[in-house]
């Protein structure tokens, strides 16, 4: 019997991983620990490796397709098996045999695969038996009618009618629907179907798949400015003193950047207002005993967040040590799933773009973010209200209402105020 | 060898002056091609060249002969599933009648009807029946439309023993009778229905007795005498034609053949078959009549044998030339 | 604006029958007690005053015999209408009707025609019990060569009656007891309602129903009831069963999604079936939101009693709760 290869579940969170690129063909030798495939999570790449020495047999997924964890992928003949024999002893002991589309489909309707017949090659089920066998239930004619000819799929109506039947009815409220509120759609592919290209070129237009990582990142960002209720408040702050202790490490030629300092305040700011260092996840709130700041960097096809763990127990040094070497394994794409997990808090900075200030959509399932400005020369008054020229930088924090009063990101914006104004109080 | 009494003779006397030699030399000729025809179908059928069943008439041919000349020109012929005699008497034309065995599309009937339903409507031949007695009942109607028109044409319509005991036979009679209507009911009695011998269906000696029944005149004569059959049936038509009304006239004869092709005959002797073959058979009994009435000769006698055969040939002939109906022709005559 | 001239369905066909019979001398009428007793039903009375003997023929019973006579007939130049008195009695006339008349010009390649009519009142309601209340229109449709006619109004009756006597087939023509006396709209001159013509009686976007003979009328009430509830029925004569007009049928069932079809006659093996089937198997199949459904004579001979011979055929109730369930989604 084949050694079956399944998608790994890399994190405890982990659901499903896409395959990005296959690294082997079916028939080729490999050794154990050699990579297969590539996959990725979270927006962060993974490799699967053989288990053992074999022959890549039966590789069932294809590059795009997004695979349920502990999903067998592939098989490995070990060196003493046969092809042909190894395929029999897969489809018997897979019962029933079925492609992974149609388990998806079957799963999603709750429909017991065991009760379709397979009209595939040895039997196995497709995805048209599968969607005939829920067809032959659940749907009308005329709802079949208007699902094919508007692009609906049935098994996603939810059926009004006898039994819950769905009716053209049902479709046509489906159709409503979808032209006033575009919902986020499980992406489904047709593995049986050739894929569409992901760009194409149009006299007017370039069209690009919503794929990978922007796919990841649109749903996430969907998910979280939907669900949560953002409150966003904005402060400026006074960087005069920050500045000069920039300038004194300047001059002794190290470096501190505006980013590590932010970061080193919140941790700071947070451990006095412990709401904002929260995970919501279901029905919990997640206090964190420790300050596990993400800092959004910024990549030529999107956003990664690396995350520095127990901020508040680093010193501004590692902690710009920290961020520098984030920053660099984010550039090339080498960033480990714990290296961008776990983080309790984010600060994301445009101040380098010319960005005076902005507001941030929160990164689930963290209930706060802070989003930073430039530096800027303005004019304040002083203590005699004469208006002095002052390097200024605005700040502005989302939270999530649900779990963040106003007055408790009031706060924590005031204590983040303070010690970026007086840097001292960071020895406090 | 029949001999012929001179009673027999001196009877017919008259009916031979009045027919003449043509007339009778005709009738003879007919009752040969009507065998030969019948034959003919017979041996095609084993061979395999005509399909389905047929039903032989051979042994019959002096009650179809007779009764088709004592008729006139606009008369109306119903008859039954036993009839390519009637037919051809009737002056069908032998090649569309071969055809319509055949099932080609020059028969009679453009292949759709076959042996049982072949008809000639335009010479007023409203066809055979493959229902027993099922042409009685529409001789009533064309008996009535006979009188609504007030013509003088009658409707024959032959039928078996066997249609004597349909319930069609008797509303039938009963309603020509109470209305008088121009029709010459002719039962042509074989003996047997299909397997059913008369002396065990009817408790009668003569179906003719069952005319009296409903009050209309019923004969029996010798159907093997197209000479007997030819006078009672012109006799009724005259009547008939009079405004006299409807008449039964029983034809007695035998069938020399079982009732269709797959009959076994279980339910009569081979000698039985063969005395009314070498005793009382129709077409040598007539041809006797005539060489003795001095109206042919031996020699004239064997060539109608002759040419019948040869009319039947060129029939066959004709028919296999013939082609086949179109398929795509086959919703045609449903409705008019 | 003509003045509406209301007559009941026997009056229209005596009417009919009158005109025709002026018309053409070919035409004559024969049948049981059609004469001086004026049939069964009344329809033929006044008629052999008349016309006399010769064309309003009495006959004895026999039922064979008057379709065989009407056959002959036909075949040899007249246009016979033929009445069995009550429907069961066609029975006795199958073997003529079915191997002869409706066989004749197949079997002869096309050559001859028949073209007789044989008018009959089937159906129950009025207690007469199994042998005097059938409804057998669906055998004579099953036989190629006959059509079949239905007619469920005064007018339709009269239209239809005459397109039949025209037509050169044989046309069986059926009546229904209970519509005898009621009225409707007829002119007085002669006019055809051409056979094979299916009628939309009454239009509606949520339920087709198809309905004949005293169905459709029991329909057209069911619909006044239902329209209350916001429940639009769009109800459908076909007048002539075979060849049927479907066009028509489909068409609705495409606009409303649902079809219910309602006959008197038994539903196994009844007229509903080839409804149905026609839909099922047309571009309506897209277009249905629930099963299509037939409401029709129960499996059982007529009964005597009145009560249970209500509840054998459908009513006006039984049509309104049919098509409320089949509209609201219960089926």
């Amino acid at each position: 019997m084949p050694v079956p290869i399944i998608m790994p579940k890399f994190g405890f969170t982990l659901e499903s991983c896409e395959i990005v690129q296959w690294l082997v063909r079916e028939g080729d030798r490999v050794r154990s620990g050699d990579p297969i495939c590539e996959v990725t999570t979270d927006k962060v790449n993974m490799e699967v490796e053989a288990p053992e020495d074999g022959v890549i047999h039966q590789i069932l997924y294809k590059a795009g397709d997004v695979v349920p964890v502990t999903q067998v992928i592939c098989y490995l003949l070990r060196p003493n098996e046969v092809a042909e024999t190894a395929t029999a002893a897969i489809a018997a002991e897979s019962a029933p045999s079925a492609t992974p589309l149609a388990r998806r489909i079957a799963e999603s309707n709750q429909l017991d695969l065991a009760a379709v017949q397979g009209s595939g090659r040895d039997g196995k089920i497709m995805r048209r038996d599968v969607e005939q066998a829920l067809g032959k239930v659940r749907a009308t004619p005329a709802a079949r009618r208007l699902a094919a000819e508007h692009g609906v799929d049935l098994a996603e109506v939810q059926g009004t009618g006898r039994g819950g039947r769905v009716q053209g009815t049902d479709v046509q409220a489906a159709l409503a629907q979808r032209a006033a509120e575009p919902a986020a759609p499980l992406i489904k592919r047709d593995t049986q179907e050739m894929p569409p290209p992901n760009i194409a070129e149009h006299a007017d237009r370039r069209v690009v798949r919503l794929e990978g990582m922007r796919r990841t990142i649109a749903q996430r960002l969907q998910k979280s400015f939907q669900s949560a209720p953002h409150i966003f408040l904005d402060t400026t702050v006074d960087m005069s003193a920050i500045e000069a202790l920039r300038a004194t490490l300047k001059a002794r030629g190290e470096k501190l950047s505006v980013t590590a300092v932010l970061i080193r305040a919140c941790a700071w700011a947070l451990g006095r207002n412990p709401a904002l260092n929260a995970t919501l996840e279901g029905d919990e709130i997640s206090y964190w005993r420790n300050a596990n700041i993400g800092m959004a960097v910024a990549l030529q096809d999107g956003l990664i967040v690396p995350v520095i763990h127990r901020a508040e127990q680093l010193s501004l040094y590692a902690i710009q040590q920290e961020v520098d070497r984030l920053a660099a394994l984010a550039r090339e794409g080498k960033l480990t799933l714990d290296q961008v997990s776990g983080g309790t808090f984010t600060v994301t900075n445009m101040g380098m773009f010319g960005v005076d200030s902005f507001t941030a959509i929160i990164n689930p399932p963290q209930v706060a973010i802070l989003a930073v400005g430039r530096t800027v020369r303005s004019f304040v008054p002083d203590a005699e209200g004469k208006p002095i020229l002052k390097p200024t930088l605005t700040m502005t924090l989302s939270a999530d209402h649900r779990v963040v009063d106003g007055a408790h990101a009031a706060h924590f914006l005031r204590d983040l105020r303070d010690v970026i104004q007086t840097p001292s109080l960071l020895a406090w | 060898m029949i001999q012929l009494s001179q009673d027999l003779i001196q009877r017919y006397h008259d009916l031979i002056e009045t027919l003449g030699p043509e007339t009778l030399k005709a009738m003879l000729q007919e009752m040969h091609l009507i065998r030969a025809f019948e034959e003919r179908a017979e041996q095609l059928y084993m061979q395999g060249k005509v399909h389905g069943t047929m039903h032989l008439s051979i042994g019959q041919e002096a009650t179809a002969v007779g009764a088709a000349n004592a008729m006139q020109e606009g008369d109306y012929l119903l008859n039954h599933h036993r009839g390519h005699g009637h037919c051809m008497a009737w002056g069908s034309d032998p090649n569309r009648m071969m055809a319509e065995f055949m099932g080609k599309e020059t028969g009679y009937c453009r292949g759709r009807g076959g042996s049982m339903h072949i008809a000639d409507v335009d010479a007023n031949n409203l066809g055979a029946n493959g229902i027993v007695a099922g042409g009685i009942p529409i001789a009533v109607g064309v008996g009535l439309s006979i009188k609504m028109r007030r013509t003088s044409q009658v409707c024959l319509v032959i039928f078996g023993d066997g249609a004597a005991n349909e319930g069609a036979f008797h509303e039938a009679l009963n309603m020509a009778s109470i209305w008088a209507l121009p029709i010459v009911f002719l039962c042509e009695n074989n003996q047997y229905a299909m397997s059913m011998p008369v002396q065990k269906a009817f408790n009668i000696e003569n179906i003719s007795q069952r005319a009296a029944a409903y009050g209309l005149p019923g004969v029996t004569v010798d159907g093997n005498d197209p000479l007997a059959v030819y006078t009672a049936v012109s006799e009724a038509a005259a009547r008939a034609r009079r405004g006299e009304g409807a008449t039964l006239v029983e034809a007695k004869t035998y069938r020399y053949k079982g009732h269709s092709k797959s009959d076994k005959q279980a339910y009569r002797s081979r000698e039985e078959v063969r005395f009314w073959q070498e005793n009382r058979d129709p077409i040598m009994r007539f041809s006797q009549l005539l060489l003795t009435a001095g109206l042919i000769s031996e020699a004239e006698a064997a060539q109608m044998r002759e040419r019948a055969i040869a009319i039947i040939d060129e029939a066959v002939a004709f028919s296999e030339a013939s082609p086949a109906p179109d398929v795509a022709d086959i919703m045609d005559g449903v409705y008019a | 604006m003509p003045e509406l001239r209301e007559l009941t369905y026997a009056e229209a066909l005596r009417e009919g029958l009158r005109q025709l019979m002026e018309e053409d001398e070919r035409v004559f009428l024969i049948g049981e007690d059609i004469g001086v007793y004026g049939g069964a039903f009344g329809v033929t009375a006044g008629l052999i005053e008349r016309f006399g003997a010769e064309r309003v023929i009495d006959t004895p019973i026999s039922e064979a015999g008057i379709a065989g006579a009407c056959i002959g007939a036909a075949l040899t130049g007249m246009r016979p209408i033929g009445e069995i008195q009550f429907m069961d009695f066609v029975t006795l006339s199958m073997e003529q009707l079915v191997l002869q008349a409706a066989k004749v010009r197949f079997m002869f390649g096309g050559k001859a025609s028949v073209p007789m009519v044989l008018r009959m009142p089937g159906g129950s309601g009025t207690g007469a019990a199994a042998q005097h209340s059938e409804s057998l229109e669906n055998w004579f449709v099953h036989v190629p060569g006959l059509k079949v006619v239905m007619p469920s109004t005064p007018y339709d009756a009269k239209g239809l009656l005459r397109a039949a006597v025209l037509d050169d087939n044989p046309v069986i023509f059926v009546e229904h007891k209970l519509l005898y006396k009621t009225k409707g709209h007829v002119p007085e001159a002669p006019y055809v309602v051409p056979l094979s013509q299916t009628k939309v009686v009454r239009e509606g976007a949520h339920l087709t129903v198809v309905a004949t003979s005293v169905m459709v009328g029991r329909a057209l009430q069911a619909a006044e009831q239902l329209a209350e509830e916001g429940i639009q029925l769009e109800v459908i004569d076909p007048r002539t069963l075979k060849p049927l007009d479907d066009a028509p049928i489909i068409e609705s069932v495409k606009k409303t999604g649902r079809a219910l079809v309602v006959h008197e006659a038994v539903e196994m093996g009844g007229f509903g079936g080839e409804v149905v089937a026609r839909i099922a198997a047309s571009e309506a199949f897209d277009y249905l939101e629930a099963p299509i459904r037939r409401l029709a004579g129960l499996d059982i001979p007529i009964p005597y009693n009145r009560e249970l011979e209500y509840h054998t055929v459908p009513q006006v109730e039984s049509i309104v709760r049919e098509a409320r369930k089949l509209v609201r989604g219960e089926y």
